[in-house]
């Protein structure tokens, strides 16, 4: 049983900040990346807010481009957030398989 | 052709360092996903969210004191001039009041807001006691006091957020400052000449009266003494009650727009932008108590219209009821509007406090 309420809830710092530890991408890839790993389309508004604000933080950089497609990639602080922010979220999906008995039954 | 233009006019809703950095690669990236087959109306609607997100949030705006100044102003002015554009249409759109019953109009007695000794208006004196207020009628009364108290209180509001703005203009260090407070003071200069036109319009509209009659006439009939009007001036008259309102209306108007150029160009201090961003806080939170309190208002009308209905009532009339839903969803806008400004006011003066005061 899919829900569509679960889908709205992922964390798309998080989802970007996945995609960027891949390699360095340009916006669309990013849009297709986060699209064929999680479902989640994003939107040109909401990818570049994102990216100014992780910008901003020194999470992700921009690189030197030719075109305005300009690629990002992540920063050692932004891999150093997203690997606290993935372990907590283990954590927390762990603990959710064991009491649902999914794990350690 | 149209979808291009669709996405351009979406990307020129964000602020100018946004656009500056970002606006090439998105409209990239925007084609990129057209192109494929996403709707150009998701991908518009997308940009114009992250549009208002960029304007009330700034994510990754360059810390520059200029760029967080001039957020901070351009905010203020977006918090408070809604109020100066819906407010006005709020009152008309109320109009006069009246008092109606099953047997004809109503007159009441004393200066309260409720109105006591209700009777029915008849050709023939004495006038016949009225049936009692409908119940809901008090509550469209306070709600119309209310909505009355929260124009006259932010009103008194914003004249004293006027006065600082020119008062930080003075004291500015901007080179085009006096064109600048020659545009704050338009609103003043307005406001005269609407007070200097409702007094012409009064010396054409009443004039001066005499007494004629109290004698026995040429035809031998008995003319009983009364006033008559003379020397009014019916052209200057019609062509003033034009005139007036057309001017009040487009001097209000240019006011608004006035104050904002003003606001938007003045560099002011970080003490008075603190004020202004207090300013737009308060006349974001009363604009709020004003739709709430109209919409307060329009409910009683309709709950009131149904007592009267079933029971023998004496309801409370407005000009213009018609226009309370679109005035309600006006004010919806211009609320949002106004508290999202007065939210961005309060975090760009947070980043400027901690940044460049303190």
């Amino acid at each position: 049983m899919k829900s569509k309420r679960l889908g709205r809830t992922q964390d798309p710092t998080i989802l970007v900040l996945t995609s960027l530890s891949g390699g360095p991408k340009h916006g669309y890839a990013v849009i297709k990346d986060i699209e064929s790993m999680s479902g989640v389309s994003f939107g040109p508004g909401t990818l570049y807010g994102v990216l100014a604000r992780l910008e901003d933080e020194g999470l992700v950089e921009s690189m030197p481009s030719d075109d305005h497609r300009r690629p990002y990639r992540i920063t050692g602080n932004g891999a150093a957030v997203l690997r606290e922010r993935l372990e907590a979220n283990v954590k927390v999906a762990n603990i959710g398989f064991e009491r649902l008995g999914v794990l350690g039954a | 052709m149209k979808n291009r233009s669709a996405i351009d006019w979406a990307l020129r809703c964000y602020p100018a360092w946004w656009r500056e950095r970002y606006a090439d690669e998105v409209r990239l990236v925007s084609n990129d996903l057209t192109a494929e087959g996403r709707s150009t109306a998701t991908v518009t609607v997308n940009l114009l969210g992250g549009a208002v997100r960029a304007r009330t949030r700034a994510p990754g705006m360059p810390k520059s004191y200029g760029l967080w100044s001039t957020r901070t102003r351009v905010s203020i002015a977006a918090a408070t001039l809604p109020w100066m554009v819906v407010a006005p249409v709020v009152l008309i759109a109320m109009g006069n009041q009246t008092l109606r019953s099953h047997a004809g109009p109503v007159t009441s007695s004393g200066i309260s807001f409720l109105p006591t000794d209700l009777q029915v208006v008849t050709k023939h004196l004495p006038w016949v006691p009225a049936p009692p207020l409908a119940p809901a009628a008090r509550l469209v009364l306070y709600a119309a006091a209310a909505v009355m108290l929260l124009f006259l209180v932010t009103f008194v509001v914003l004249i004293s957020g006027w006065s600082g703005l020119t008062s930080a203009i003075r004291h500015s260090s901007s080179p085009d400052r006096r064109r600048l407070r020659l545009l704050a003071w338009v609103p003043v200069l307005s406001l005269l000449t609407d007070i200097a036109l409702v007094f012409a319009q009064n010396a054409v509209r009443y004039p001066d009266y005499r007494m004629v009659g109290g004698s026995v006439a040429g035809n031998a009939r008995f003319v009983a003494p009364h006033l008559v009007p003379y020397g009014a001036h019916p052209a200057e008259a019609r062509a003033l009650a034009v005139i007036v309102p057309t001017v009040a209306g487009v001097g209000w108007l240019v006011s608004i727009v006035c104050v904002a150029v003003a606001a938007r160009r003045a560099d002011v201090a970080p003490s008075d932008l603190r004020f202004g961003r207090s300013v737009a806080t308060i006349v974001a939170s009363l604009f709020a108590l004003m739709m709430v309190a109209y919409a307060t208002w329009g409910v009683g009308l309709i709950v009131q219209a149904r007592q009267a209905a079933d029971g023998n009532f004496t309801t409370v009339g407005f000009s213009h009821p018609a226009l309370w839903l679109p005035t309600v969803l006006l004010l919806a806008v211009g609320v949002s509007v106004s508290g999202m400004s007065a939210w961005a006011a309060r975090s760009s003066w947070k980043v400027i406090s901690l940044t460049y005061v303190h």
